[in-house]
């Protein structure tokens, strides 16, 4: 078995899979150099650009994460990542499920299913001043809001995958299901979600990224709360009279750790899904 | 007989709340924008209504006609830029290469990246690194940098999109690579296909909702494009590259012609989703087709 | 069934409640009269924790809180629409403040007894940013900026040029800079604000300083009082990098602090950013040359930094005395050596020697307003400008900013129009 996979591995795409990695290390590469040089290190020349920095201190490191209170944004920006992407996925494939198994004979959820889906091209500057109003008044002005509206944001798209994903998933599961006398509500949660599991990694993933680097909506939702997420914070690194890029390349590298870390789990559970929704 | 409900009641009861919670917090705001754009609201302050006046002026804006065709035109040349690179990146990926968990998470870097991080970098490349090349193999154009030519500058803008937008693209393709069962390959192994045709007329059939999705959320994403703007250019050289997403915040919020904007806003929507809703019809037929 | 339901109960309840838990704020200052500060100078935040805690240990009767949030704009825009408005608000003396005086935001405080010490040209910058005139004073100037042109100390003494007077004689520098193969000017013209730093220093000089307020009036166009200045500013770029839409503000600050330019013009602002990168340079600064007349050349200096008392603070007797705390002369020193801020307030304060070139004038009191101080933002009269030294075309810059400028204050000019109207006779 061993040597039969060995056999087929595929050399000369893996090579030119590595080459093309280049286009995505250089720029990586010069994001660390420059957030391990100082600020008088920094040149417009070059070989200045180009060259490492004179000592490796993580002095950078050590100041941005003062300067953002990294590890009370971390714990607010994990908080508030991870509630939404349970509650995305809890929804969404819920919401998905109802509208996908329908749409195809039911103008309504058609109607609905449309609807919701257009939402995702309301830009969001429209939307920006009014939800202000309307969450301080409905006294959401805080995570709960910011949460609630993320989740009403990405269900647009999050719809959008649920539904494709559930064309491919047969029919004659849930009704051999229902045949022994399980409720749709029961099907749903035995049958369609577990084997939407790849989905629910890549909707985790979308989710958790566009949420995890989101600056506007903490910033008009709880504007002024005193509460940062990382974003929120490394806002400061930016200003109009004097930007620092070393520590905002420090910070920018520090928020990008959990992240990864998130990605590389979620790929083993799209590749396991592979496993789970080749039992079609 | 207490059954519990029936299937057509779940699935009432599971869209009515979900539903009622996004026209409470995406449909309502949406209508208070439209009514705002049928006045000169500053954003604070008293306002009049002034009736179509915010549509009549953005007719005859130059700035707007302006910002729609660098928008549309920077969609276009995205979109299919972004569609051809991840679809062959997500074909390899998805093959017996070696090392491939450790290369789908490289190549997923950077849309992690935010894109104020990503701008400052391409700025660099752009500003200094680029020209440098462009001087060694004696091009006259790379000589100087894109970003400052409001003839090259939108293509800068491009290859950043692109760049970032790519790895989302490629998950999408290669979860859905994931759904094509190894039987169809089997089976076409046995027809003899290969290549070109085997991708042709056996994966990408089975693909083509993963291609709607990537093509509609790349229109989109693109026709919105805002943060790399605001990191690489703010709408310059000479104006160049000022989108719609960039108008409507930079004078709506930051400025004082919010009632202005959101009328651009409005028709901006009503834009996108015909855009959409056309792309998706066509799509569609296509599948239905094959 | 049960059990699932039972499970996403839990699940509710502690999303619930993990939701409701970080959003209990602060009560623990009951009794006391909450002032809070939001100011827009998020670089002077350290300066600003330090004035918030040196108060509140000398004050047990108010607790000040000031916030200096990043992007300050958009949170002030969105307080307001949520009618939480804060008591103070620190704001730049520029359109912002004509909006929203003219909209009833802010408090009119001309009893306050700290004006007195305030330098009056200063409130009159204010004064005059009132789109129609408005009975009362709306703001405390607290700090001032201005622009003219940064220079090299050490490059200019090592090859001894003199600091130019005239126009002719700055035209003449730079041709004396080039020759000797040193680069006259850096810009940072990518980010399009950078290019109103000439254009300002050059309109002070060359276009009457109530140029907006006329056009408004009707009474004049930009093509008419800006022709000089836009000329002008042409011939400027011919003194600075090859391509200078290539390079930002960042950029620009970096080479210049490299020596790799004698001269930058830009505003006293961008100092503590070159320090930064060159912290032993010798900056120096002087005045645009924009006339042959010495004596016409002024200062362009405006309100950078204002404090403004909002009309809907509950105790506005607690917000004069904040800003009385603020107005000591140790508290404004502090202010002016973090930030290279010029104050508003007489007395005898120490300038920072990068502004050595620019006391003269400041003493005089002869100082002008940034014209751009009356552009609204919406109508990016930078990215005009920008365009226009991209393209060298000066009729069309002057024609697009006259539609522009038209299309973008018709409201302004419509309510100056009417309040000409009804008071014009009697003034």
């Amino acid at each position: 078995m061993y040597e039969k996979m060995k056999a087929r591995v595929n050399w000369p795409v893996t090579i030119l899979l590595f080459i093309g990695l280049l286009t995505i290390i250089f720029p990586l590469y010069m994001a660390v150099v420059i957030a391990f040089k100082q600020p008088s290190e920094m040149t417009t020349s070059i070989s200045g650009i180009l060259s490492l920095p004179r000592t490796w201190s993580l002095s950078n490191f050590a100041q941005a994460m003062e300067v953002t209170d990294f590890w009370r944004s971390l714990g607010n920006s994990l908080l508030v990542t991870v509630l939404t992407v349970v509650l995305s996925i809890l929804l969404h494939s819920l919401m998905g499920y109802a509208v996908g198994r329908n749409k195809a004979h039911s103008k309504v959820y058609n109607v609905v299913y449309l609807f919701i889906v257009s939402g995702m091209f309301v830009p969001f500057a429209i939307l920006m001043m009014p939800l202000a109003k309307q969450t301080a008044e409905m006294h959401l002005a805080n995570w709960a809001g910011v949460i609630l509206l993320y989740v009403v944001f990405y269900m647009p798209m999050n719809l959008l995958l649920y539904t494709g994903y559930l064309v491919n998933i047969p029919i004659a599961l849930e009704e051999a299901a229902r045949v022994d006398g399980a409720s749709t509500w029961r099907t749903f949660w035995k049958i369609i979600f577990p084997i939407m599991k790849p989905m629910h990694a890549t909707v985790a993933v979308i989710t958790a990224l566009a949420v995890w680097n989101d600056v506007m909506t903490p910033l008009v939702i709880m504007a002024g709360s005193g509460q940062n997420t990382l974003p929120l914070a490394q806002l400061t690194f930016q200003t109009q009279f004097g930007t620092n890029y070393n520590l905002a390349f420090a910070s920018y590298l520090l928020a990008l750790i959990p992240i990864i870390i998130f990605y590389v789990i979620c790929q083993k559970q799209i590749i396991n899904g592979v496993v789970n929704g080749a039992v079609k | 007989m207490k059954k519990t409900l029936t299937a057509k009641q779940t699935y009432m009861l599971i869209t009515i709340p979900i539903l009622a919670l996004f026209v409470c917090f995406n449909t309502v705001p949406l209508i208070r924008g439209v009514i705002y754009s049928f006045t000169n609201f500053k954003g604070f302050g008293d306002y009049d209504w002034v009736g179509f006046r915010n549509y009549i002026d953005l007719f005859t804006d130059p700035r707007i006609g302006n910002s729609y065709l660098f928008t549309i035109k920077l969609a276009i040349v995205a979109t299919i830029v972004t569609n051809v690179i991840s679809l062959i990146l997500a074909l390899g990926l998805n093959s017996k290469i070696k090392g491939k968990t450790f290369l789908r998470a490289a190549y997923f870097v950077p849309n992690v990246l935010g894109a104020l991080v990503v701008g400052y970098i391409f700025q660099y490349i752009f500003t200094y690194i680029l020209p440098e090349l462009g001087k060694m193999i004696g091009s006259e154009t790379f000589s100087t940098s894109m970003l400052s030519n409001e003839n090259t500058a939108w293509i800068a803008i491009v290859v950043v999109c692109a760049w970032q937008n790519i790895a989302m693209n490629t998950i999408i393709y290669i979860s859905g690579l994931q759904t094509v069962p190894e039987d169809v390959y089997e089976a076409g192994d046995l027809d003899g296909a290969t290549g070109w045709k085997k991708f042709r007329y056996l994966t990408f059939p089975l693909i083509i909702p993963f291609f709607t999705i990537n093509m509609v959320l790349c229109v989109k994403n693109f026709l919105m494009v805002f943060d790399q703007i605001m990191a690489m250019t703010q709408g310059g050289p000479a104006q160049s590259t000022e989108s719609i997403s960039y108008l409507i915040y930079n004078n709506g919020m930051k400025g004082g012609s919010f009632g202005y904007q959101s009328a651009n806003a409005v028709v901006f929507f009503i834009v996108i989703v015909v855009i959409s809703v056309a792309q998706m019809s066509i799509s569609n037929k296509k599948e239905e087709q094959l | 069934m049960k059990m699932r339901k039972a499970v996403s109960l839990i699940l509710a309840a502690s999303v619930l409640s993990a939701l409701v838990l970080p959003g209990c704020g602060s009560d623990e200052n009951s009794g006391k009269t909450e002032i809070e500060i939001l100011q827009y100078k998020p670089e002077a935040a350290a300066y600003f924790d330090q004035v918030e805690e040196e108060f509140n240990a000398a004050h047990d009767d108010i607790h000040l809180t000031i916030s200096s949030p990043n992007d300050a704009s958009t949170i002030m825009r969105t307080r307001f629409i949520r009618e939480d408005y804060p008591d103070i608000i620190g704001i730049g003396g520029d359109i912002n403040y004509s909006y929203y005086v003219d909209a009833g935001i802010l408090a009119d405080v001309s009893d306050y007894e700290g004006l007195a010490d305030i330098n009056p040209t200063y409130v009159d910058i204010l004064e005059s940013l009132e789109i129609v005139p408005t009975e009362g004073t709306y703001g405390v100037p607290y700090v001032a900026n201005a622009a003219g042109i940064l220079y090299n100390r050490d490059l200019f003494e090592e090859h001894g040029w003199e600091i130019p007077e005239t126009w002719d004689e700055l035209v003449a520098l730079c041709e004396d800079i080039q020759a000797e193969g040193i680069l006259p000017f850096y810009f940072g013209f990518r980010d399009t604000w950078t290019c109103l730093a000439p254009w300002n220093a050059l309109a002070v000089g060359l276009a009457p300083s109530d140029t907006c307020q006329n056009v408004n009036a009707g009474e004049t166009t930009f093509s008419e009082e800006y022709r000089e200045t836009a000329e002008k500013c042409l011939q400027l770029v011919d003194y600075g990098p090859d391509d200078p839409f290539a390079y930002g503000y960042n950029d620009a600050c970096t080479a210049f602090a490299n020596g790799e330019s004698a001269m930058y013009p830009i505003g006293s602002y961008a100092v503590p950013q070159i320090l930064s990168v060159n912290p032993d340079m010798n900056i120096d600064s002087f005045v645009m040359p924009a006339n042959n007349d010495p004596s016409k050349n002024t200062l362009n200096s405006g309100v950078d930094l204002m404090f403004a008392v909002t009309e809907e603070c509950k105790n506005k007797d607690a917000a004069l005395e904040v800003l009385d705390f603020l107005l000591e002369d140790d508290n404004i020193q502090a202010y002016i050596d973090d930030q290279n801020a010029i104050p508003c307030k007489m007395g005898d304060f120490t300038l920072a020697s990068q502004l050595d070139g620019m006391t003269s004038f400041i003493e005089e009191g002869n100082m002008t307003d940034y014209q751009d101080h009356y552009y609204p933002s919406e109508m990016a009269a930078d990215a005009l400008i920008q365009t226009f030294l991209i393209n060298k075309d000066v009729d069309k810059f002057l024609s697009d900013f006259d539609t522009r400028w038209q299309r973008y204050n018709r409201d302004i000019i419509r309510e100056v129009q009417e309040y000409n109207e009804e008071h014009g006779s009697d003034e």
